[in-house]
Parts: C-alpha cells; structure tokens; sequence
C-alpha cells in the first residue's frame, strides 16, 4: 500500500560528536548507536514492535558488527522481530539510510523507520600489511615442529609495518587521490586562497559556540558517558571540536597538510576525525499524528547525483539542483542550508558554483545558475569544521541539526547536502513543521 | 522395602505409580521417574524410593536386559532432590537411621546391578535442570552420568545448606569419582554447579543436548556409542587420595576454611570433610556406614530444623508474588529516582537483573557515577565468569540515565530513593505519577516516613506501595514490601514480584514506624551503645554477638550505616513508640566532631585503608575515651542486646506487622543476619524456652541499672510472650 501522506522526521536525536581519540575513545560503535537510539525510543514512547525496520548508515562498522544496524536495534531494545540493514554511501551513509526510509515507505514497504548514523572513527584499526597475512596462514598450516620453524624464519621486519585504515579509507581507489587533494583541486578551479577558507574556518567555530552557549545545539543534543568511561572521565555536554579559541592567526601557522607548500588545505580548515551518533524517526505524517508525535520538519524531495571523483567536493551542486527541481523549489526560497563541510576551501567552491552561470550551462545542463548562497543562510549554526564529521553520521546530524533549525526560525523551506568521496553529492529538501 | 512408619506425604500413591519402566527392547528398559503426586517437580520422598525399588526387583529378575537408563519425566526435570519437608519432621534418631539407611541400601541395590558394582546391566542417568542432593546421589550410583547441556541444568550437593551431609552415599561416591579435592569443593561449598563446569570437574562423564539427552544415554547404555569415563589419574589417585598425609593437609586446609566461615556454629560440613577425606582410603560398605553414622545426628540437629525452616519461609516468600494463584504481571520498564548510593544500587541491581530501568537523578555527576560503578562491577562479573561479555553489554544498556522527567510514558514502576522529607518524595511521586501511565506503580524506599503519608494527596493512593532495600543493594537479600492502608493486591504482588526477579526475598510489613527490621534494629544497637556507655569495650561486644551468630557486632554495624543515618532512624523510632525506643545521646560527641562511620574512616572505631583502598577496622576510637573497666559476661551482653531485639519481635508479631512468625524469623535473618543456624529470633527465643526468656527480661527491666531508665519497657516482657510463658508455649509451631 503507497501512502500520500507527506513524509517526516517524526523525532531526532543525537550525542554529543568528539574529535577521535577524545571522549569516546574506548566507545564502540554499537553501544553509541543503541544508546542515542534507546532514548530516542523512550522519549518518543512508541512500541518498538511497531517499527518496520532499523536503518542504520556506517561507513567503517567495527569488524565484528558488519550489520551494524541489527546491533543497535538489539541494543537498542527494539524486539528480534523487527529486521535491520546497514547502508553505505561513504560520508553520506546516514543520510543514505533516512533515504533508504523514503524509498521504502514510498514503495509501501512499511511506514516507521528507526534511522541512524553512526561513526567510531577513534576505533579504525591498523591492519597487517598482506605480507604479514602471508606469514601468519604459513605458521598455521605448518604442522611438524620443523615446518614451523621453516615458517616463523620466514618473518621479515617488513611485515610489522601496518596499513592504517583510516587513511586509505579516506582516499579514492578509482583516481587514487585523498580527500584533501580533491579540495586542493576546487580551490585551485575556483581561484580560493588560503585566507578565505581560514576565515570560513574561524567563522564555522565562531558561529558553533554561539548556537552551543544559546542552547541552539544543546535542543538536538543527549549527553553521553562513554561506554569504559575513567573514573575521571564525564559524561560529555556538548560537541567538543568547537574551538572557543579559534583566530585568524592561530590558522595562518599551520602547514597546507596535503600539497605542500603551497595547497590551502589545513587540519585548521578542514573538518577533523570525529565520532558520534544521530537517530531519526522517518514515518509519515498520517503515522506520526496516529503515534502522537509532532513531527520535525516535512521531507519534500530528495537526490542523489554523480560527479567527478577528482573533484568529488562539488557534489552539493548537482545534487541539490535535482532535489529543488524535484520539490518544486529554488534555492531562493531556501531559508537555511546545511553544507557539509568537509573542507572550507571545498564549501566555498560549492558557493561559487551555486552562482555562476558558466557551472551552470557546462555541467547541470541549464540556462542559469541555481543561485546565491548568501553567507547567513549558510551553516547558521556552524558546520563540520568546529563540530566535526563522523563520517556515516553526519549525513543524518545535518537533517537533524536543519530540522531544527527551520523550527527555531521559522523557515517555512530549506536544505542539506554534502559531498561524497568517490565523487557524489546528496540533497534533501526539508519544509518545517510546527514544533 | 519396608515403609511402616516412614514418613510420607498425604497424598502418597499406590505402590509402582511413581516410576515408569519403559522396555524399549528386551536389551533395554528406560525407568522414568514420574510420580503422580509430584506433577510439578519429582522428589526423591519414601514412595518414590519404594517404587524404585519395586521396580529394581522387577528388572534384575529379566534374563536378557543388560542396558538400564534412568531419567526424569523430561530431560530438563529430574527430582529435586530427597524430601525437605520430611527431613524438617524427623526427630527420631531411630527413624532417621532408617530413612538414612534405607535410601543407601537402595543406591546400593541399583549400584550392585550395575557393572561397576559387578553386576550386568550398564547403567546410565540421563538426568538434567536442577539434580541436586539425593537426585545427584542416584545418578552417582549409576554406571554413568549424562547430563543434559542446558542453562538450566544444576547439578550438585547442596545438603550442608540444610544443615546436614549427603547421606546416599554421596560423601563416598562422589570422591571415588573426582577425587577428593573437587568433592569436598562440591559437598562443603553446597554449591551447584552449571552443565560444563560438571563435565570439567568429572562429576558426570558426557553432557549432550536436552533433545538427544535420553537417545544418547541409551546408546551408551547398550554400547553403541562410546563414553570414555573421566578417570583420576593413577599418580593422582594414589598420590592425593590414598595418601593419609596428603589427606592430613588437605583435611586441616579444608577445616580452617570451613571454621573462618562457619564459626563453629555448623557442625555439617566439619562432618562431611571427615568423611569425604577418608572415603578413597575406605571400603565402600565402611564408608557409607561411617556417612550414615555421621547424618544421623545432624538430621535430627536443631540446627538442619532451623535452616529447613528458613528453606521453607523463602520458598513461601516466592508466592507474595502471585495473584490469583499466578505468577503477577512482570514488571520490564522500571525508574529509579534519585542517583545515589540507595538508588543507584537499585538501578543497577535491576540492570542486571533483565528489567530496563530509568535512572533519574539532576546532578549529572551522580548518574556519571552510577554509570561507571555499573560498568566496574559488570566487568568484574566478565572476569570472574559469573557473566557473559554480551550478557553485561545488554545489563549495561537497560540502566538509561537521564536528567528530565521524560521518556516515562511505557514505565510501569518507579521507585524512589530521595531525601528523607515528606515533601519532597510527595512531589516527586506526584510529578512521576502525572507523567507515567495510569496505573503505573509508584514505591517508595524510605525507611523512617509513612507510607500511607506519602500516598495522601497523590491522586490514586492505591498505586503506592513502600519499597524498601536495604544497603548495598546488591548484597543485602531481603526487601520489605510496605502495604500501606490503600495499597491494592496487585500493585502489592507485582512489587514483590520485582523483588524476586531481583534475586531478593520480599516480606510484606505494614505500614509501622521503621517496619519491621530497622524496628528491631533500633533497641538492639542503642543497647549495645548503652554497654559501651557504661564502661565495656565495644570489641568485646561486638566479639560475644558475633560468636552468638550475629555476621557483625552491633558496634561495627553502627559504623557500617553510619552514626547519623542511624540516629535519624533511632530518632523516628522514639517519635513513634515513645520511652521504650528511648536512644542514647553517648555518640552525639562523635557525631559532632564528623566521625560518621566508616564511610569517614572512623565512627565506634577508626579505620584506615588497607592496600586494595578498603577501609579495615584499627582500633577502637580513642575519641570515646573511656578506658572500658566494665568486665560484662558475653552472656549477659547477648542477652542485654538480643532480648531488646526480641522483646520488640514479639511486639511487632502481636501487631500483625508481618503476617506470622516464620515470616518475622525470615526477615531477620535475610534483614539483620540475625544467626541463621538458631532459625531467627522467634526460633531462638522457642529454643531458649518462652518462660525463661520472660523471666530473664524480667530480670533485667528489675535491675538496678534499668529499673529507673526511661526505656524501662524495652525489657518489659510483651504481653504476647506472657501469655506463652504460662505454658512454655512457643511462637514457631
């Protein structure tokens, strides 16, 4: 059965994002989503029994979890009964999984969606290089005490060097660039200095602890104790990569971290290594008020779109051009758009790109520009590079964060959208709800 | 087999009822334990042993059977052991020869059929769930054991718990069987132990799934599949078993252990360490008879009748938690208010225990801390294997810690562990009664308001019911459920049904200043702090309470709930009783200059870390300043401070504050420790003689020293204990 009903984020909530290593260092990935996802049923009050599915998004689940989501719904409390799948669409995965939702309901496939992103980047392993895998199989076929020793003096130093996980995770087998070098490539497209993206960084951090010390955030926020917290540890208020801090100078000082010496990316004005954990309730409206619950914010449309993996920071733009033509709208009658920032200099492309009317004509296919992305409409509340990027939960962090935002100022429409490695971009339009 | 005289239950079957014989082929016959009169769990009683019996003549007389399979009516149900109410009736000497001597014969009879007997059947007891005591002792007199792989499966000799040693041959079976060391682990510790660590220690020889349980014991009976029996080692075997020297050091290794944690005052694991230590050195025909003289006595020993009694009192505890002769409605979503060490404990224990939990509390430190002591004490269960990793995750999860009055509209209970104010614990009910379900349980652990105060003003008092734990939580057995004047049967049920899923016994008081353990508390630690007033030392008290059987002197105890919290009790105490809960003001100096207790290293005593950062007692506080000249008897000081708490028994029993007097006894035993082994306070005051309890309290209320005091009446007898005195009657029937 297909509904008409609108589709909604009928509740949200998420944890507190830490930079890697930080508070959640000892957490583990299905402990932080079936936390944020236990309360958020609890909060709601609806009988778990009811859901259709749990959804999660990850893009690096810990080993032993590959089906991530099926952990957090049991942990979560949700009865066996209820299925659960993981999705993957790299750092869009927990907006993947609110779409995925979409899909579904649309297709009559069920109509209450438990949806998560969730990252322990802290928790990204070394791994053995395949000499040393080579090494290992050999000591476990030897049987005969000669033979092993035959085995173990095959061992060379070579073999202890590791492969970190995180790094190659963050670079693009198909054109062999990391992340940061795709943004060194849009700055040098769009002609964006070094000064601009520090000062795009600065302004990230400064707007962060104006929503943070407002209780802007602190409406979206659980805080959270992390699982083998110390005795000395607590539980954690608030994002913790805001830096209250910040300066211009303090930016200027650091090294261009991917090109040197002349690239514009920094550690200082790109998002950092980040865990954290957000959960959505996607049903629709006709559910929520049968549930009551008063729903977030509406879904009007959303889109997926490719682009080039070397330029893979772009995404954002042909995107969202198909999710405003989808719902009828334009970027003008966006009144807050989250862009996920995964680098300033990559952020301030998009901006660009959004405007110019050549961008427009040689690759969205269209007379005119989308438009302007006035600098206020932009990440109110800061973005990625003071709050910090899990990388499968932001997608689902900046719904919720914009949701929240059309609610507390009253903005009848507006937009999330990011980029994907490998050369993607995702877009959802939202239209508020009372709340 | 002879029965005359024997004890039996009423509703005791014909003969050949109780056991199936199930001849599967002429090889083969199944004997499947089922009596009639037991539909629920089978007991090893006098017409189960007599049927099995008959049965036995029936099969040794077949000519070409030569497998035998011994089972219960389902894999998972064997016997629950011999029979304990029979057991609580026997004061016979003779008879309790009998029933001793009659049940070995029987194993015997069933051992001597079997191949290791000499005889030609192969025999196998295919036994699982709970195989404790003489279920155990049959399936050892057996060729071999299989042993149904099973969470619910316990296996052992739990007999010392009872007051008593296995008597069917279990002291001499099972040492043969695993050599001494892991036998007398099993007999002295009582413990039963889960399906592997049976299997490791060489009790049973194969463990196999419930579903196959039966299948498997046949083809081994018949030969068909191999069992390698767990053997001792020949080195072993002759080295540590057989050696007497070895024995010798075992033996006074065991005995030291045994005195640390007995003190003495239970004679049956002392018996049983005897005879399990010489048992390989024995014939078997010896053996059993030097069991057999060892059991008598203790069957018949005050001590098995006060620990039956005490078995009996909890088993009836697990019915307060049915309604209508069923088991009440579970209670999964539960809150606790208030993240201290009250509430806390709480929250944890029901963590653990299965049922989700709300933790609430404003101070997020408190709900930081709670979270890390829950994380501490679940790893500690990891590492010593008392739980699974993904068990203490899933315990981890149910504790949800929160700082608003949300997420309560799925909440069914909410306990509240706040200051001790009425106002306050009246708005808090109140605002989680608003916010929680119609009907949701609202309880509350305070232990000196009313909880019939509490309720007025709430909108539907039949919802509010006391709740009351005691400190630490996780250790502490008893949880008095409070049944205030509204309070309705269910609410009443499910509370105490919580209570039971929590591991605790519950025993339903009414609704009485410090119900009915802090009650009697109250005049037995204020005497003691009386005696240290007058000059004795507070070690020697605490010394002659602890060898009358108390876990604790009331000195250390005092420390141990701290000065204040048990003058706030004390003080609420004399609010509602007046001058016979007079307190003494002796500690005020004490309590003034911040010793509190332990929990300030130092209160009666002073105490100082030990290198595991325990606090350990040193010495006396040298603050009290007294140079304690008072010599004082240890029987004078027992019966100055236990009459004070048995006087105040009597009187709570004569109020009806608990329903009877196994009830009172239960609670003081699982509230206070009150010694176990004289059956509560009702049971020692029976053993003692009513009369002379009267005229001893008699004695002291007349003394010189009480005579003029305020609290004359605490030692007033109560009016209950007159009327048996007349006759020496006694309260436990």
């Amino acid at each position: 059965m297909t509904t008409s009903s609108p589709i909604v984020l009928a509740a949200g909530l998420r944890l507190p994002q830490a930079r890697a290593g930080s508070a959640y260092q000892t957490e583990d990935a299905g402990h932080l989503g079936g936390r944020v996802a236990r309360e958020l049923l609890a909060r709601t009050g609806i009988d778990a029994a009811q859901i259709d599915e749990v959804i999660a998004g990850c893009v690096g689940p810990p080993h032993d979890q590959a089906n991530i989501a099926r952990v957090i719904g049991l942990r979560a409390g949700v009865p066996e009964a209820v299925p659960a799948q993981t999705v993957a669409r790299n750092c869009a995965s927990g907006m993947q999984a609110v779409t995925t939702a979409i899909t579904k309901i649309r297709a009559g496939e069920g109509s209450l969606f438990l949806c998560l992103g969730v990252e322990v980047m802290s928790a990204y392993p070394l791994i053995f290089n395949q000499k040393a895998v080579g090494w290992f199989a050999g000591m476990m076929k030897a049987r005969s005490a000669f033979a092993k020793l035959g085995a173990m003096a095959k061992f060379r130093p070579a073999m202890l060097a590791p492969r970190i996980a995180l790094t190659e995770g963050l670079t693009d087998p198909t054109c062999g660039l990391i992340m940061g070098k795709t943004a060194e490539n849009l700055g040098r497209d769009f002609g964006i200095d070094r000064e601009t993206s520090d000062r795009f960084a600065l302004e990230s951090h400064q707007r962060a602890r104006v929503a943070r010390d407002s209780g802007r955030l602190g409406r979206e926020i659980l805080p959270h104790l992390a699982r083998k917290a110390r005795s000395k540890d607590a539980a954690l208020e608030h994002d913790n990569g805001i830096r209250d801090e910040q300066t211009m100078e303090a930016l200027a000082k650091l090294r261009p971290y991917f090109e040197k010496p002349d690239g514009v990316v920094t550690v200082g004005n790109a998002c950092g290594i980040t865990d954290g954990a957000t959960a959505l309730l996607v049903t629709t409206e006709e559910r929520a008020n049968a549930l009551g619950l008063t729903p977030l914010a509406a879904i009007r449309s959303h889109a997926w779109a490719g682009c080039d993996p070397t330029r893979m920071g772009l995404g954002p733009v042909f995107a969202s051009a198909i999710a405003l033509d989808r719902a009828g709208t334009t970027l003008a009658d966006m009144g807050a758009v989250e862009l996920n920032e995964a680098f300033a200099t990559q952020v301030l492309a998009c901006q660009k790109a959004f405007a110019s009317d050549a961008f427009a004509a040689e690759h969205l296919g269209r007379a005119s520009a989308l438009g302007e992305l006035p600098d206020d409409k932009l990440n109110p509340n800061g973005g990625a590079i003071a709050l910090g990027h899990p990388v499968g939960a932001t997608g689902a962090r900046l719904l919720l964060t914009l949701a929240h935002e059309l609610q507390v100022n009253d903005h009848e429409l507006g937009l999330a959208t990011l980029c994907i490695g490998g050369g993607q971009g995702g877009a959802v339009v939202l239209e508020r709800r009372a709340g | 087999m002879n029965v005359d005289g024997l004890p039996q239950p009423d509703n005791a079957p014909a003969p050949r009822t109780c056991w199936r014989i199930e001849r599967v082929s002429p090889e083969l016959a199944r004997l499947v334990l089922d009596p009639p009169h037991r539909p629920k769990l089978a007991v090893l009683d006098v017409p189960t042993l007599r049927d099995l019996d008959l049965a036995l003549a029936d099969l040794s007389d077949e000519e070409d059977l030569r497998a035998l399979v011994i089972t219960g009516r389902n894999p998972l149900s064997f016997a629950g052991g011999a029979d304990v109410e029979a057991i609580g009736t026997v004061t016979d000497v003779d008879l309790a020869r009998r029933v001793v001597a009659e049940g070995q014969e029987l194993f015997q009879r069933l051992y001597k059929l079997s191949k290791s007997g000499g005889g030609k059947l192969r025999t196998v007891a295919a036994v699982g769930g709970p195989v404790p005591g003489g279920a155990c002792e049959l399936s050892l007199a057996c060729d071999y054991i299989v042993l149904a792989d099973d969470p619910k499966t316990r296996i052992g000799l739990p007999e010392v718990k009872l007051g008593i040693i296995p008597g069917w041959g279990g002291t001499q079976r099972l040492p043969r069987r695993t050599g001494v060391p892991t036998a007398l682990d099993l007999i002295l510790g009582g413990k039963l132990v889960v399906s592997r660590k049976a299997l490791k220690t060489g009790l049973v020889d194969r463990l196999a799934k419930p579903e196959r349980l039966v299948e498997i014991a046949e083809k081994i009976a018949l030969g068909e599949m191999k069992c390698r029996k767990k053997k001792r080692g020949f080195l072993k075997g002759v080295l540590v078993d057989k050696n007497p020297i070895a024995g010798a050091i075992i033996g006074s290794q065991a005995r030291k252990q045994v005195m640390k944690q007995t003190r003495g005052h239970y004679p049956a694991p002392l018996e049983a360490l005897g005879v399990t230590l010489r048992a390989p050195r024995m014939k078997l025909s010896a053996g059993l008879k030097a069991e057999q003289d060892a059991v008598v006595p203790l069957v018949t020993s005050p001590v098995t009748k006060a620990l039956v009694g005490l078995f009996f009192g909890s088993e009836a505890a697990k019915k307060l938690g049915e309604l209508d002769g069923r088991k009440a409605r579970k209670i999964e979503r539960a809150a606790v208010v208030g993240a201290g060490t009250m509430g806390g404990g709480i929250a944890r224990k029901m963590a653990l225990s299965g049922v989700t939990v709300r933790l609430f509390d404003l101070e997020p430190k408190a709900l930081d801390a709670v979270e890390k002591e829950h994380s501490k004490d679940l790893a500690k269960r990891v590492k010593r294997r008392r739980l699974e990793k993904h068990a203490a995750e899933a315990a981890y999860d149910r504790l949800e810690p929160t700082r608003e009055l949300i997420g309560t509209s799925r909440t069914e209970f909410v306990v509240e562990a706040v200051a001790e104010r009425l106002d306050v614990k009246r708005a808090v009910l109140g605002s989680w009664g608003a916010a929680m379900p119609a009907g949701a349980i609202l309880a509350t652990n305070t232990s000196s308001l009313s909880v019939d105060d509490i309720a007025e003003g709430l909108d539907d008092p039949s919802r509010v019911v006391g709740m009351h734990f005691f400190n630490p939580v996780d250790k502490m057995p008893l949880v008095e459920i409070v049944r205030g004047k509204h309070t309705s049967d269910e609410v009443l049920a499910r509370t105490a049904r919580l209570a039971l899923d929590l591991g605790k016994t519950p025993v339903v008081t009414s609704d009485c200043s410090g119900f009915l353990v802090n009650r009697l508390l109250g005049p037995y630690l204020d005497e003691s702090i009386r005696l240290v007033e007058s000059g004795v030392n507070p070690e020697r008290i605490d010394k002659a309470l602890v060898e009358f059987g108390m876990p604790m002197g009331p000195c250390e105890l005092i420390d141990e709930v701290g000065l204040d919290i048990a003058r706030h009790a004390g003080d609420s105490l004399e609010r509602a009783y007046g001058p016979r809960m007079d307190g003494c003001l002796y500690l005020t100096k004490l309590l003034d200059a911040g010793f509190l207790g332990k929990k300030t290293m130092g209160g009666i005593y002073t105490y100082k870390n030990d290198k595991r950062g325990r606090p350990k007692k040193v010495e006396v506080n040298p603050r009290l300043a007294a140079n304690f000249e008072r010599e004082m008897s240890h029987a004078e000081i027992v019966d100055r401070c236990v009459l004070a708490f048995a006087n105040e028994a009597i009187r709570a029993l004569d109020e009806g504050v608990v329903q009877d007097a196994a009830t009172l006894d239960l609670a003081t035993v699982f509230g206070t420790g009150f010694a176990p082994f004289r059956g509560g306070v009702l049971g020692y005051v029976d053993s003692v003689g009513t009369s002379r309890i009267a005229e001893k309290l008699k004695a002291i209320a007349t003394s010189a020293e009480i005579e003029g005091a305020v609290r004359v009446q605490r030692f007033e007898p109560a009016p209950l204990l007159l009327e048996k005195a007349k006759n020496d009657g006694k309260f436990r029937s």
